[in-house]
């Protein structure tokens, strides 16, 4: 009995324990932000002795860059680099930037919390476009940074004529190809890529292959017949509206046609994780792979022993890759005027000092930006996105410019999922859609 | 002078807690009322625009909104069941004469110590990859097969894990009911010729009712909020057959950035959780017995 008595006096201290350690951490976390945020703000107040090595154009102003930033961005891929690279900063300059760690999931709302309590980084990212939008309060003017005249045109992020937004990198997305396997001149037509899906499938290969993953699975493939309208800021909102309907869009009717075919030919994309497609490609299990120019990175664990390349989704006989800008630099513009000052030096250091450049090309792996900065990418997925936006055969992402903000997670994936459990037609998977757009869209 | 210091005592153990509570709860629920009058996206900066009851009124024309109280409902009645049989019968088995119970007790209350995301993650495999695998192997393709795609069937996988993680902490409550009842009493049952049955059903259930009480309103309260399971084992799918209340609310406000309307969902969720938890309890409460 004595010894049941000691047991569960042990357990109850251990869970207390538990509960104890767990609240103190997130106190002390909220604490210590706070902290550093006063810190910044009073040091940057009392200080006066400026180093700036790189001085901005807005240094005119009297204020005094501060001695302390704070930086929280989504790109967790990057996220050792860019400690490292502040770490040069520091050495150089003698201005400490705080790189807030995510992981990348909740990264929006994290950052929605903080800049509500004004406890905001100073440098921070967004998609731009719909998440941009939303925050459009917070966000700077950029437009006095010495290289936004060199940045690639419709790249960066501008609101009402403002330069907000300074973009990272470009991605683009298509399909992956084998290029033992085909040969992209063929596949020009959604016919032609049914057709290839069905030779691929008596060959005992899988054609194509999507992922389970929200913006895998639709999100991006479901770009395409947007991106191909004339105007797809205006269609997005003809659907929301209901003025237009997707089934009655021929390059939806395309685009469902060839859902039917994915689904009729190739592995259910609901039970293939994105480590299972890139890798069933990589082992030539899979002929091809609807991804982007980021993905080449889960190819280093594999012997890929075939090249490949990346082409646009044919729908309507679309040739062009969609390439977009995944997300831009934004600096607080409710953080100190200080505050304000030293993030938008720190942007100016890394687009424009050689050290900075390195590490956006070499330790991001980023495809330069700026008209200034030489693309030396190794990789053969970015250097074709690189090549098909130098000769402009590119389409835009409206899934981050128009969609209504959620809609991929919340409504469109619960339609796909839908779509390929059922035998549901195209019709009907597209007329679904639809109402996934008036619905997210009210 | 005694009851000076105890005043003390009792002050000093208790102000923290309250404390706490009201900054942590209290208050935040009672803004997060006024909230649910506005129609706001949640940003600081942005406006928040008075809508009186329109985000309550929309509550009930919400087809998704419906349809996850549905799933909730279903979810909720099968696991109380389950979870209170498997734990009941764990306590029944543990507090026999059994050799091994001990061990089996640990065993039994292993899964409630992994965090609810992890254990969804770990089914999530099972259901996916090796149930589709078992089916491979053996050709049982009408029972293994991948659950999570087949909107019953991820139901169901959902309360299975769901047992699974709250049975053996259910069982630990009823082993302290069992444990309580006096050895004489159940020895002069025995005597009287009473079987196990009768001794089941007429003297271990009736004095262990405030067991009952307790696990039921844990069992209760825990299944209409379940979330990090759900989140991690089906997120909501295949096509939000799965998606229960505290996901649809949690997708309404951090995905749809609907923080008003979806503040609203949250205070009717929180008025049908404690009308519900409230009648049963007292329902249960009513039914137990005191030793004379």
């Amino acid at each position: 009995m004595r010894k049941k008595k000691i047991i569960s006096i042990l357990l109850a201290i251990t869970l207390t324990a538990g509960l104890m350690v767990s609240g103190c951490g997130k106190a002390s976390d909220t604490a210590a932000s706070n902290k550093t945020t006063e810190k910044a703000a009073t040091e940057s107040a009392a200080d006066s002795s400026g180093t700036a090595a790189t001085e901005t154009e807005s240094a005119a102003d009297t204020v005094e860059a501060a001695k302390k930033i704070v930086v929280f961005q989504s790109k967790v891929e990057i996220m050792d680099q860019l400690e490292a690279l502040c770490e040069e900063y520091g050495k150089e300059t003698g201005v400490e930037v705080e790189v807030w760690g995510t992981t990348g999931d909740d990264y929006v709302q994290q950052l929605k919390i903080k800049l509500s309590n004004n406890q905001g980084p100073t440098v921070f990212s967004l998609a731009p476009g719909s998440e941009s939008d939303d925050l459009i309060s917070y966000l700077a003017d950029l437009g006095d940074l010495s290289f936004v005249k060199d940045i690639a045109a419709n790249m960066a992020d501008e609101k009402d004529g403002k330069v907000v937004g300074i973009p990272y990198t470009v991605e683009g997305f298509g399909v992956v190809y084998n290029k033992d396997l085909i040969n992209p001149a063929e596949i020009t037509t959604t016919d032609a890529f049914i057709q290839m899906l069905k030779d691929q499938k008596a060959a005992g290969i899988n054609g194509f292959s999507l992922s389970q993953e929200s913006y895998f699975l639709i999100g991006h493939i479901l770009n395409t017949p947007f991106a191909l309208q004339s105007d797809p800021g205006a269609f997005v909102q003809q659907v929301v509206n209901g003025e237009v309907k997707l089934q009655d869009s021929e390059d939806f009717q395309e685009f469902a046609r060839l859902m039917e075919a994915v689904r009729d030919n190739t592995n259910n994309p609901l039970e293939i994780t994105y480590d299972r497609e890139t890798g069933d490609f990589a082992t030539g299990k899979s002929a091809s792979i609807h991804q982007g120019n980021w993905c080449y990175g889960m190819f280093a664990d594999y012997d890929v022993n075939f090249d490949m390349g990346i082409m646009p989704l044919p729908i309507s006989g679309n040739d062009k890759l969609a390439v977009s800008v995944p997300a831009c630099w934004y600096v607080n513009s409710q953080a100190s005027e200080a505050e304000q000052l030293a993030g938008k030096q720190f942007l100016e250091w890394v687009y424009t000092s050689e050290i900075g450049q390195k590490y956006l090309i070499d330790e991001f792996g980023f495809i330069p930006v700026l008209t200034t900065m030489e693309s030396v990418s190794a990789d053969p997925l970015s250097q074709s996105v690189a090549e098909y936006t130098a000769e402009g055969k590119t389409i835009g992402w409206p899934m981050n410019t128009y969609w209504p903000a959620g809609i991929v997670d919340v409504n469109l994936v619960p339609v796909a999922e839908k779509f390929f459990t059922t035998d549901m037609t195209g019709e009907e998977f597209l007329a679904e859609l639809n109402e996934a757009f008036v619905t997210a869209g009210k | 002078m005694k009851k000076r210091t105890d005043k003390a005592w009792y002050a000093l153990f208790v102000l923290p807690l309250v404390f706490i509570f009201t900054t942590v709860v209290i208050i935040p629920f009672i803004i997060g009322i006024g909230y649910s009058f506005f129609s706001w996206d949640g940003i600081g900066l942005n406006p928040k625009v008075f809508v009186g009851l329109d985000n309550y009124k929309q509550l009930f024309t919400d087809i998704r909104f419906m349809d996850s109280a549905k799933h909730t409902i279903i979810f909720t009645v099968v696991a109380i069941i389950f979870i209170n049989v498997l734990g009941l019968t764990f306590a029944l088995i543990v507090t026999s004469e059994l050799k091994t119970r001990n061990i089996a007790r640990t065993m039994l209350f292993m899964p409630y110590l992994i965090g609810g995301l992890i254990l969804g993650y770990i089914w999530k495999f099972i259901f996916t990859d090796a149930f589709s695998k078992i089916g491979e192997i053996t050709g049982w393709n009408k029972i293994f097969f991948n659950w999570l795609l087949n909107p019953n069937f991820a139901l169901a996988a959902l309360i299975i894990v769901a047992t699974w993680q709250m049975a053996g902490y259910i069982m630990i409550i009823y082993i302290t009911g069992i444990q309580g009842i006096p050895g004489d009493v159940i020895e002069a049952a025995r005597v009287d010729g009473a079987g196990f049955f009768d001794t089941l059903f007429r003297i271990k259930f009736p004095l262990i009712m405030p067991s009952f009480t307790i696990c039921l309103f844990m069992t209760l309260s825990n299944c209409f909020k379940i979330f990090d399971v759900n989140l991690s084992l089906t997120g909501g799918g295949p096509s939000q057959a799965t998606e229960m209340f505290a996901m649809n609310i949690y997708n309404e406000i951090f995905s749809l950035n609907h923080y008003g309307y979806g503040q609203a969902k949250a205070i009717l969720f929180f008025i049908v959780v404690g009308i519900v938890t409230l009648i049963q309890v007292s329902i249960t409460k009513k039914r137990e017995v005191t030793m004379q």
